[in-house]
Parts: C-alpha cells; sequence; structure tokens
C-alpha cells in the first residue's frame, strides 16, 4: 500500500497555493471596489480597439496544423509514460519486457517516419 | 483525518468543476474547468494508492488531452448563440445519453459491490509482485501478461497518427523558403568566396 503520508507537504503547498491565488485575484478587486469610484456604463465596458468599434470577434479560427502537433505531442507523450513503468520493472519483465518495449518503439518510429516523410513536422 | 477531509475536497471539487463544463457559457471556460476536473482527479487517484494513474491523469490527460480539446475548441468556427438554439429538438438524445449514464454509473456500482476484483489468476501467472511499488506492479504486468493488448495500443496510436496526418496534412506543394541543411553545412569558405587583386583602373570579371 502506498504511504500517503508523503503527500502531506503537497497537500499543505496546495493549501496554501489556492489560498494565495484567491488572495491575489480577490484582494486587489475588493480593494478597487472600495478605494475607487466604480461607475460603469456601456461606453466604459466596451471594448477599446485605437478607437474604432471592434472590426471582429477576438476569438479567430486556429489553424489546423496545431491540431497535428497537438496529437503528435498526445501519442509520444504516452509512449514517453509508458517507458517509465518499463524501466523500473524490467528486473521483474527481463528480455520479454524489453522485446515488448522496443516492439511498441518500432511500431511508433514506423509512425514518426511516415510523418516525417510527409512534412507534417515541418511548417511552412 | 486529513484523507478524508482530502477525499471529500477532491470529490467535490471533482463534481464542482464538472457541474460547471456543462454550465460555462464559453466552451473555453468548459476546457478550464475540466482541467481543473482532471487535477481533483488526480489527486483522488493518489488517495487511493494508484500514483501512476495520478501522475499519467496530470501528464496525459492535463497536458495533453486538454490541450488537444481546447484547439479543436478554437478551431472549429462555432457560433456559440447558434449553438444553444434547438434545445428542446435535441432533448430527446440529451435525454437518452443521460439515461444511458446513469445504467453506467447503477452497474458500476452494482459492480463494486459484489467485491473485490480477483487480480491474476490462479496459478499466479497474472499477479504483481509483492511489495512492489505501484508503478513497477503496472510495469511487471503490462509488459509480460497483458504484452499483446500493450502493442495493440501502439497499433491504435499508430493509426490515430497516421489518421491525423490524412485529416490535416494539406498538400504539400513546393515549400517557399525551406532550407538544405545539410547543403548549408557542407558549404566550405573556399568554394563560396574568392581573392582577388584586381590592377588599378581594370574591372574584375565576376
Amino acid at each position: 500500500m502506498v504511504d500517503l503520508s508523503q503527500y502531506l507537504p503537497i497537500l499543505l503547498f496546495l493549501g496554501i497555493a489556492v489560498v494565495l491565488s484567491t488572495a491575489f485575484v480577490f484582494l486587489p478587486m475588493g480593494v478597487s471596489r472600495l478605494t475607487g469610484s466604480h461607475k460603469p456604463d456601456a461606453e466604459k465596458l466596451s471594448e477599446y480597439e485605437c478607437g474604432f468599434p471592434a472590426f471582429e470577434d477576438s476569438r479567430g479560427r486556429f489553424d489546423v496544423r496545431f491540431y497535428l502537433v497537438a496529437i503528435s505531442f498526445i501519442i509520444f507523450d504516452l509512449e514517453a509514460s509508458f517507458l517509465f513503468p518499463w524501466a523500473v520493472s524490467l528486473e521483474y519483465t527481463g528480455w520479454t519486457g524489453w522485446g515488448a518495449m522496443m516492439v511498441f518503439l518500432a511500431i511508433l518510429g514506423l509512425g514518426l517516419a511516415y510523418e516525417w516523410k510527409k512534412g507534417a513536422l515541418d511548417w511552412e | 483525518m486529513i484523507h478524508t477531509i482530502a477525499f471529500y475536497l477532491f470529490a467535490a471539487m471533482v463534481i464542482a468543476s464538472a457541474m460547471m463544463v456543462i454550465f460555462a457559457r464559453n466552451p473555453v471556460h468548459s476546457v478550464m474547468w475540466l482541467i481543473l476536473s482532471f487535477f481533483n482527479a488526480a489527486g483522488l487517484m493518489v488517495l487511493v494508492g494508484a500514483e501512476f494513474i495520478a501522475m499519467l491523469l496530470v501528464i496525459v490527460y492535463v497536458g495533453a488531452v486538454a490541450v488537444l480539446f481546447l484547439f479543436v475548441v478554437m478551431m472549429l468556427d462555432i457560433d456559440y448563440a447558434e449553438m444553444r438554439a434547438g434545445f428542446m429538438r435535441n432533448m430527446p438524445l440529451g435525454l437518452l445519453i443521460a439515461l444511458i449514464l446513469l445504467a453506467e454509473i447503477v452497474l458500476g456500482i452494482g459492480a463494486y459491490r459484489t467485491g473485490a476484483i480477483e487480480l491474476g489468476t490462479p496459478d499466479g501467472t497474472g499477479a504483481a509482485p509483492l511489495g512492489a511499488s505501484n508503478i513497477e506492479a503496472i510495469g511487471s504486468l503490462m509488459f509480460t501478461r497483458y504484452v499483446f493488448l500493450f502493442e495493440a495500443a501502439g497499433i491504435i496510436l499508430l493509426v490515430a497518427m497516421i489518421g491525423a496526418i490524412v485529416l490535416t496534412h494539406l498538400g504539400s506543394g513546393p515549400a517557399r523558403g525551406q532550407q538544405n541543411v545539410s547543403r548549408q553545412n557542407r558549404r566550405r569558405p573556399e568554394e563560396a568566396t574568392r581573392n582577388v587583386t584586381p590592377e588599378i583602373g581594370k574591372g574584375i570579371e565576376l
């Protein structure tokens, strides 16, 4: 069973982080609300773009190639996270485990070669 | 004591942020709440003793899957007002999905109440080594007994990679401003420059 007391400092740190970030977010809001004058109207709240009304929605579409980068990232991220249990359990798995991981790496290496040859790694 | 407090804190945060995923008006905010939900689920996994799964949740789900969701949300040109229309029309489908999820939860609780899952086989081939840490136990099973599933996961990842390339990679014409690195590295000063001493009053040949 896992010794959870090792995680106590992380939990304490988490609590401190929550308290500090809450203070940083809400303290300036509260102070400015109490000290400054707060009279918003439609003109003040409208977005300001060099004196012009906003031309278009600020949320433009992303290039689809970001998606390709993200997919590649997920796949190699998973590959790397499979390497950790493999590396620490080699004494139990022996050559079978070693060969299994090599086959796995070869499969993904094939994918990487395909991706490279297709030019999907180039941005252009 | 602290264990119980932490459990209820994480569980409440998971449920609250999952609700906010649904109720947030902006899909980008939904993804942010989803990330918070993943973090708290990782905390729950640590509490239950599955450290490796917890780290995997943070690395893979928060680091990669959430980013992918964010890209998808930003890539699709969604009109949010239009998306919200037709609520009554899509209601039966939504109710159906909600019922299926409810049935899954009920089945899951039923499976939980039947007792602990028997890990491994009677002859002991599928059991994790005693006294090994969480990650060692996972590794020792994944690369021996479940090696076929592991390789199948590799094939699935390969299919995902090739599928993503085929779907998104728009035909590559001759690239503009592309550099040939090996040719640049092969270039030597002798073949690129030339020393001349031109006579006075005469030009040089280029």
